[in-house]
């Protein structure tokens, strides 16, 4: 699947699903660039065993791998996260792209809510694509606190009621290290 | 994990693992951390960096703590082994680290017989590299993926236990990077050699 939307450059920018062993490494090449490489965060915490029950979505500019996210599966909602774009391709609206062909995934699989956790300084980013934080602000929140966000499948089909918003917050799945030992939280 | 217990593992001395990889996670943490440093930090376009020599190469990986920190592909050549990609990830460096990628490299191809290394070297680099043996081959200049490069070579000891023609088959057959430890195919010696083969089966017609 292939969508062209735009170009960069004379390049055209397409956004597509890894369907092969090549394609789930760009994604996590584009990955260990921008989250290990430039924003170093450990290896372990990025590749964090959920990588291969997840689809990875990858925008190309051209035939490089520019970047993209990958979109975990729940029953009642789609999570998209490990959203990125490698440096020089920024400030093209990849980003959007990417976003919105996991709505449009989910839209075709019946989902009906994306579900995502932001760092508080990605909320704006967030807020502009759509989306709107799960429970409001709390000010008296710690500055750094992950901040959970949600967004409508159908824009025309508001979001139904939350019954426990704190439950989704508080539940990730369980964390396994390389070995299927459970990581010890810390 | 209590606060104390906390402040004793960042204080400890750090664990330098190194080995070859030899599993596919291993292989990713490798790639990993080459798009981290290429990628990310030198804007190396993808398609450089993986530039289709990954599946004809050996791979080192090196664990700080048992976190991936640093990574090396090793290319074989009839006439010396080429030692390329070095990449220590930006928290683990200033600790000489690289060193130890270097040093781990040089006798696991002298075990392999070579009495060669040859480096495509960044020009920042040379004085350290000097510092370990390395030569230039010659005066040429070269430049690739925004880089100018020099080629260095450095001399190994020729090593009396390298692989050799005579050396044990059996021995020949062990994982690389543990010559001297038992592998997996020697403990297969215990089962009789009963030469089993699947007999040939027509295949259905639907």
């Amino acid at each position: 699947m292939s969508t062209a939307t735009q170009s960069i450059d004379g390049e055209i920018v397409s956004i597509r699903l890894a369907m092969r062993m090549e394609d789930s490494m760009q994604a996590f090449a584009v990955r260990a660039a921008c989250f290990v490489g430039e924003l170093d965060v450990p290896y372990s915490e990025e590749f964090d065993g959920h990588d291969f029950g997840a689809t990875h979505v990858i925008a190309y500019v051209g035939e490089e791998p520019a970047g993209t996210v990958r979109l975990r599966w729940f029953q009642s909602f789609a999570m998209p996260e490990r959203l990125c774009v490698i440096q020089r391709f920024r400030g093209h609206n990849i980003g959007h792209l990417l976003l919105e062909r996991c709505r449009k995934l989910a839209e075709s699989r019946g989902c009906n809510m994306l579900y995502t956790q932001a760092l508080p300084t990605e909320v704006k980013y967030w807020e502009k694509q759509g989306w709107r934080r799960l429970v409001a602000a709390d000010p008296l929140a710690a500055p750094k606190r992950i901040v959970a966000m949600v967004r409508a499948v159908d824009p025309n089909k508001p979001l139904p009621e939350i019954e426990s918003p704190e439950a989704i917050v508080l539940h990730p799945e369980p964390q396994f290290d390389a070995s299927d030992r459970p990581l010890e939280r810390v | 994990m209590s606060l104390q217990d906390r402040s004793t593992v960042i204080a400890h001395h750090p664990v330098v693992t190194i080995k070859l990889a030899s599993t596919l996670d291993e292989l990713m943490q490798c790639f990993a951390l080459r798009a981290a440093v290429f990628m990310g930090e030198q804007a190396c376009p993808y398609f450089e960096e993986f530039d289709g020599n990954d599946h004809a190469a050996s791979h080192i990986i090196m664990y700080v703590d048992d976190e991936p920190a640093g990574t090396m592909r090793l290319r074989w050549f009839q006439s010396f082994c080429k030692l390329e990609r070095c990449v220590v990830l930006r928290r683990y460096r200033g600790l000489g680290v690289h060193h130890e990628i270097n040093a781990w490299a040089k006798r696991f191809a002298q075990r392999k017989g070579y009495t060669k290394v040859y480096v495509h070297l960044q020009k920042r680099h040379l004085a350290m590299m000097e510092k370990e043996g390395f030569r230039r081959v010659d005066d040429r200049i070269f430049k690739f993926s925004d880089h100018e490069y020099y080629a260095v070579y450095c001399d190994l000891e020729p090593m009396n236990s390298a692989i050799r023609l005579e050396t044990d088959p059996m021995v020949v057959n062990r994982p690389e990077d543990r010559l001297d430890e038992q592998g997996i195919l020697e403990r297969s010696a215990v089962r009789e050699a009963t030469n089993p083969h699947a007999p040939h089966v027509e295949r259905l017609r639907n």
